[in-house]
């Protein structure tokens, strides 16, 4: 029996790397990079739809997180309903914790029913739910955002050992405790539980949504996350792949298909050299797919105010073509000192040239700490100065 | 810049005239009023100023009066590296043209020519500093304004730096400030408010903040609603089970509670024949009660019978009693009543008696009146008689007297005319008798008397002599008159029957007596009759007394009178008060009828009642006996008995069943199967406020589930966190260009003040020649003199003379132009100044003059003034005489004929400034 493990579609997910809507005065496309991205999480829906019509797959199991949030607008929920209905092997929804099936669930929601290809099937209740004859899935969907036990422990309490010639797998959404020891957290799922369950042949399968990094459990390959599908966020292991699983009662063979065109990449810098400036340009400038791509950039080391303005300049250019670059703050730790020549290159004389050597002097980084404010005013100052009347 | 030359044709009143200038040092033009000199100043700021296509005011007020040519304005100039003509022409084929002959030869016509020469003019010279430096006609020299002058802060700047340090292209730092100022504010105004980018940041920020917020807010509302959702759902799943277990515990109460009520029911039953049985004892009660009642009502009455008759008895003697009394009343008033009348009697006597004696009384006047009556009617009639006798009446007596005094009067007229007789008897003769017509007269001695002779007289002596006097014939005739009258006298007197007029009289008074008495007698009588009316009534009067009176003569006195009247009096007052007693007496007897009467009514009303009473009784005592036969009061005793005990036994049975329910608390019971009918009401509109609430909570959702709330809060972050690092970037760019503004500020203020020391070393150095030595002067940054100190004292600056401000103004421009290096200096011009200044000083500011232009490339000076003498103390100073400048026709003769062209200055400077060409018009260019 083959079928398709994927999760954490995230549809509806908005990123601030890539920026906001125009203000209403400015032009540009500060924000098409959004609708790049939104409509990439769409594209990636079709590929894997693609895939499973291709590969034959008996159903298509999405482990969780479907919507970013059950508050996602009509339009999301609509857009969704067209790339589900955009291939026709059977999809089953479980309801995760950005999505759960609670209230304002939006797996039940008027547009989301009404609009609903007739292949997808939302598994909003817990328990066994026949998809074919001969096959079962083991729903624990989230019921609430904050739930209090382990959904995918309790389901597997209550199970039966499968009958004969019966193929079960189980969908749940969570993090295995061994991936995230918080023991403050009580909906963790319990990998002993899954372990035994898969022992004594309750199920077959546990496939796992909620993280977007793939991982396979070292004991038992049966026990899966398939990631999102497309990137989500930099510090995603190998995102942007599909599990197209072939099962038996004894053993699971995986494939990893890829479906995501996106990357965030995070690259870390030092920087104190007109090389080491080089070599940063050079690196982005290698980067392929640029518009599809987000860097992040901690930079690290101690910059001139030229070479500060060719930094700025350099990020500025390849701003350009990337869906974004980011210098985030947090991790970096990159100062501006300006030097003579700095001094010099301005060409000052009179009073000017003593307002300058001032305020080089607060912006050199006596005790650690330069004035960025003198820094900025140096940097003005240089600006006018090459800016004649 | 210096100017070579300068030509003005057609330009205001001048026709053509070209003036060189000194290329150093002082040029004084000098010239009358009107001859043109302020002209070439404002001809030089239109040629650099003004496009030859201009019209405004200036350019028109050049055009020359009454001709048909446009001003026209040419200068020779070297500034920086360059040298050019430049030439304009307005209002008339306007025109430009530039020839530029060093560094590099060039040739420019029209609006590229004026470009060119702003261009270079721009490069070169410092524009404002060739404005600060000029002193105006007619103004005062106050203080230029030299803070700003580019020129000279370099000029300073070099001063203050010292000798020897070398600064490379001094241009870099122009216009820094106002760039960075510039530069500010971009951000903000120069209140510091926000504006710009950085007020339009931190309005996007606000509104990013304000909208985050609110889609925040909805989020959280729509989380709270999804919480709501699972109570609601949590609250109807325990309100389903309370109602469940409720319904059982209401079942079984519900039961009880129907036991307890048909038990109820037969408590009552019981009561009910309790309370029936208790009626029937009560009925049979009453009746042996009224029995009871009966007899003792029949005992009663005959008591009152009895009572009745007793008192029947007892007034029996009170009746007897007021019947004495009223026969004792009786005979007292029989007697009191005899009594009275005697009296009554007696008082009639005795007024009898007083009446008897009045009459007596009344009749012996009434005699009187009688008497005095008839006296009165006798003389009355006496008097009457007379009067009837009596034939002179008035009339007759007053015609008697009319004819009498006739006959005095007529008597009196003839004695009158008559002739007298005198006669006289001596006075010693004796007496003498007389005897005149009969009548004896006797004369005594002395004596006379007059006869009047009226008809013949007599006159006798007896004895002696007769003597008859006869009157004459008129005589006669009055004497006649006389005897006329004297009869008709007569003749009256005796028709009336009296014999002379004395008689007359003397019957007139006796008719008048009689008349007199008659009135007194009438007057007597009406006074006597008064009350009766004649005499026959009085009479009658006087004869009714006397009838009544007993004839028997007693006489009667008033004191009789008296004494009777109170002898009635007493008796009167007897009668009455006998009377009186009469009447008490009666009154008691009637008084004691009435007592009896009273008795008599009692009497019959206590027999009255005593019949009643007996009657009564007898009727009560047959009421009794009826009843008795038809029940007997022991049957009655024997029923109430048997009731009385039937109807405790009910009661007991009543009691027992009552107290039996009692035990299983009924009250409990109900009480709580009413409290679990509310219970269950009350889960009813639990239940229904769960629904409700929930349908409500669950249409909100849905709602918020199409409002997209996610993506709007999405959005709003992202806005929120560009607009944050937005504001962020520009906050650090308005906060970077504030500090460079600020930095550099206060670093040329800095400088500055050092530019002040070698500024005031050169003012001090030309004002000292005007001042003397003990000169020193305050100067502030923005190169303004403020003080002046002269021989200790210091001033400030506005405080000093015009003539001193004027000089000391005059000082600093030429500092000035002595400061400025000679390749960036512009021309010091002075238009007509030093009004103010006094000779000495004059002679003095010459010397500044030469002091501040003697140094090699030292600066123009240009001085137009119409009053040279000001001017005389400049040693170096080259004068040029301006004279007016007419067209042909009006030329002078006296001036001198044939154009002096001279050119290229440079050649020979010494020689050639102070040169005026007036130029023959043969020709005009363009």
């Amino acid at each position: 029996m083959r079928f398709v493990h994927t999760a954490d579609w995230q549809l509806g997910m908005t990123r601030r790397i890539l920026g906001a809507r125009p203000p209403k005065e400015a032009g540009g496309l500060t924000g098409e990079a959004q609708a790049r991205f939104a409509e990439a999480r769409l594209d990636a829906v079709r590929a894997l739809g693609r895939l499973a019509d291709a590969q034959d797959a008996a159903f298509v199991l999405v482990c969780g997180d479907v919507f970013e949030s059950n508050l996602v607008g009509p339009d999301v929920v609509a857009r969704a309903c067209e790339a589900l209905g955009s291939f026709r092997t059977p999809v089953l929804l479980l309801p995760g914790n950005h999505d759960p099936a609670d209230a304002a669930c939006v797996l039940r929601r008027p547009d989301f029913v009404r609009r609903r290809p007739a292949h997808v099937r939302v598994l909003d209740t817990p328990g066994v739910h026949e998809i074919v004859p001969g096959v079962e899935v083991v729903a624990a969907p989230w019921r609430s955002k904050y739930p209090l036990t382990d959904l995918v422990g309790e389901q597997l309490a209550v199970l039966e050992p499968a009958p004969a010639g019966t193929l079960r797998v189980l969908a749940g959404h969570g993090e295995l405790d061994v991936l995230d020891p918080d023991d403050d957290e009580p909906a963790r799922i319990r990998r002993d539980g899954v372990l035994a369950a898969l022992a004594d042949g309750r199920v077959h399968y546990a496939a796992l949504g909620d993280r977007h990094s793939a991982w396979t459990d070292a004991v038992d390959d049966r026990i899966r996350h398939a990631g999102t599908p497309e990137v989500t966020d930099f510090d995603e292991i190998d995102p942007g792949h599909v599990l197209v699983v072939d099962l038996d009662e004894r053993a699971a063979r995986v494939t990893t298909e890829t479906v995501g065109r996106w990357r965030f990449v995070r690259h870390d810098a030092a920087l104190d050299t007109d090389a080491d400036l080089d070599a940063l340009d050079a690196r982005l400038a290698a980067l392929p797919d640029k518009e599809r791509t987000a860097v992040r950039l901690a930079l690290v080391g101690t910059l001139s105010l030229r070479q500060r303005s060719r930094l700025d300049d350099l990020l500025a250019g390849h701003g350009l073509a990337f869906a974004a670059v980011e210098v985030v703050e947090q991790h970096s730790d990159l100062a501006t000192v300006p030097d003579d020549a700095d001094l010099h290159e301005l060409d000052l004389h009179g009073f000017a040239a003593d307002a300058a050597t001032e305020l080089f002097a607060a912006a050199a980084p006596a005790e650690g700490t330069g004035d960025a404010e003198s820094r900025d005013a140096l940097r003005l100052l240089h600006r006018l100065v090459g800016s004649p009347r | 810049m210096r100017l070579h030359r300068v030509r003005l044709r057609d330009f205001r009143g001048v026709h053509d005239r070209e003036v060189s200038l000194a290329e150093h040092g002082v040029t004084v033009l000098q010239g009358d009023n009107e001859v043109g000199k302020t002209s070439t100043l404002v001809a030089l700021d239109l040629l650099f100023d003004a496009a030859d296509s201009s019209r405004r005011a200036e350019i028109r007020a050049a055009q020359p009066a009454g001709v048909d040519a446009g001003p026209e304005v040419e200068a020779e100039v070297s500034t920086g590296p360059y040298r050019f003509v430049y030439r304009k022409r307005w209002l008339r084929r306007p025109r430009t043209e530039l020839h530029v002959t060093a560094p590099a030869p060039e040739q420019l016509t029209g609006a590229d020519a004026h470009a060119r020469v702003t261009a270079i003019l721009d490069e070169t010279m410092d524009r404002a500093l060739w404005r600060g430096l000029r002193v105006e006609q007619n103004s005062v020299v106050g203080q230029a304004d030299l803070g700003g002058q580019d020129a000279l802060t370099r000029a300073l700047d070099r001063a203050a730096s010292g000798p020897g340090v070398a600064r490379a292209d001094p241009s870099v730092d122009d216009g820094l400030i106002e760039r960075a100022a510039e530069e500010l504010r971009r951000y903000r105004t120069p209140s510091g408010r926000a504006t710009g980018e950085l007020r339009a940041a931190e309005v996007r920020l606000a509104d990013a903040e304000a909208e985050e917020a609110r889609c925040r807010a909805a989020l959280d509302a729509v989380e709270r609603d999804v919480a709501a959702r699972d109570r609601l759902d949590a609250d109807a799943a325990a309100l389903r089970a309370r109602k469940h277990a409720h319904t059982a515990e209401v079942t079984g109460l519900e039961d009880t509670w129907a036991a307890l009520q048909s038990r109820l029911r037969e408590v009552d039953a019981a009561r009910q024949h309790a309370v029936l049985a208790r009626e029937r004892a009560d009925a049979a009660r009453e009746r042996r009660e009224t029995r009871d009642a009966l007899i003792a009502a029949a005992e009663d009455e005959a008591a009152t019978a009895a009572r009745a008759a007793e008192a029947v008895a007892a007034h029996e003697a009170e009746h007897a009693a007021a019947r004495d009394e009223r026969d004792a009343r009786r005979a007292a008033d029989t007697t009191a009543r005899a009594r009275a009348g005697e009296a009554r009697r007696a008082a009639d006597a005795a007024e009898r008696a007083v009446s008897a004696a009045r009459d007596r009384a009344e009749l012996a006047d009434l005699a009187e009146r009688l008497r005095r009556v008839d006296e009165a009617a006798a003389g009355l009639a006496v008097a009457e008689r007379a009067l009837a006798a009596s034939t002179v009446n008035a009339d007759a007596l007053d015609e008697l007297e009319d004819l009498a005094r006739d006959v005095v009067r007529a008597e009196a007229a003839r004695d009158a005319a008559a002739a007298r007789v005198e006669l006289a008897v001596p006075e010693d003769a004796g007496e003498l008798t007389v005897v005149v017509d009969g009548e004896t007269v006797v004369l005594a001695p002395g004596g006379s008397r007059t006869l009047p002779v009226a008809g013949s007289r007599a006159l006798s002596l007896p004895g002696v002599l007769d003597v008859r006097v006869t009157p004459g014939l008129d005589d006669a005739g009055r004497d006649d008159a006389v005897r006329e009258r004297s009869r008709a006298l007569a003749e009256a007197c005796e028709e009336l029957g009296v014999a002379d007029l004395d008689a007359a009289r003397a019957a007139r008074r006796d008719a008048e007596d009689a008349a007199r008495r008659a009135d007194e007698h009438r007057a007597a009588l009406a006074r006597e009759l008064a009350g009766h009316g004649d005499a026959p009534a009085l009479r009658a009067a006087h004869d009714a007394v006397r009838s009544r009176l007993p004839d028997d003569g007693t006489p009667t006195t008033p004191a009789d009178v008296t004494e009777l009247r109170a002898a009635a009096d007493t008796a009167r007052a007897d009668a009455e008060d006998a009377a009186h007693r009469a009447d008490e007496a009666d009154a008691a007897c009637r008084s004691a009828e009435d007592t009896v009467r009273e008795a008599d009514t009692r009497a019959a009303v206590l027999a009255e009642r005593a019949a009643e009473a007996r009657h009564a009784h007898t009727r009560r005592l047959e009421e009794l006996d009826a009843a008795r036969v038809a029940e007997p009061d022991a049957t009655l005793a024997e029923a109430e008995t048997t009731r009385l005990a039937r109807a405790r036994v009910a009661e007991r049975e009543h009691e027992a069943m009552a107290a039996a329910l009692a035990d299983d608390d009924p009250d409990t019971v109900e009480a709580r199967v009413l409290n679990a009918r509310a219970v269950a009401e009350r889960l009813s509109g639990e239940g229904a406020r769960l629904e409700r609430e929930h349908a409500e909570t669950t249409g909100r959702l849905q709602a918020a589930g199409l409002a997209g709330w996610h993506d709007q809060l999405a959005a709003a972050e992202l806005e929120l966190d560009a607009a944050v690092r937005e504001h962020t970037a520009v906050a650090r760019r308005a906060a970077a260009a504030r500090r460079l503004h600020e930095t550099l500020t206060r670093h040329r203020e800095r400088v500055r003040r050092s530019y002040v020391a070698p500024f005031r070393a050169q003012v001090e150095r030309l004002a000292r020649i005007v001042f003397g030595p003990s000169l020193a002067l305050e100067i502030d940054e923005d190169l303004r003199i403020t003080h002046r100190t002269l021989h200790g004292t210091t001033v400030p600056f506005g405080a000093l003379s015009s003539g001193a401000q004027e000089q000391l103004g005059l000082c600093a421009r030429l500092a000035c132009a002595a400061l400025v290096d000679p390749s960036e200096g512009v021309p010091v011009v002075i238009d007509d100044a030093l009004g103010h200044s006094d000779p000495e000083r004059l002679a003095r500011l010459g010397a500044v003059f030469t002091a501040a232009t003697s140094a090699h490339g030292a600066a123009q000076v240009v001085v137009l003034t119409c009053t040279p003498e000001r001017y005389h103390g400049i040693g170096a100073a080259t004068v040029v005489p301006l004279a007016p400048s007419r067209r042909p026709g009006e030329r002078a003769a006296s001036e001198r004929s044939g154009p002096e062209v001279i050119r290229g200055a440079e050649d020979t400077p010494a020689a050639t400034p102070g040169t005026v060409l007036d130029l023959p018009r043969t020709h005009r260019a363009g």
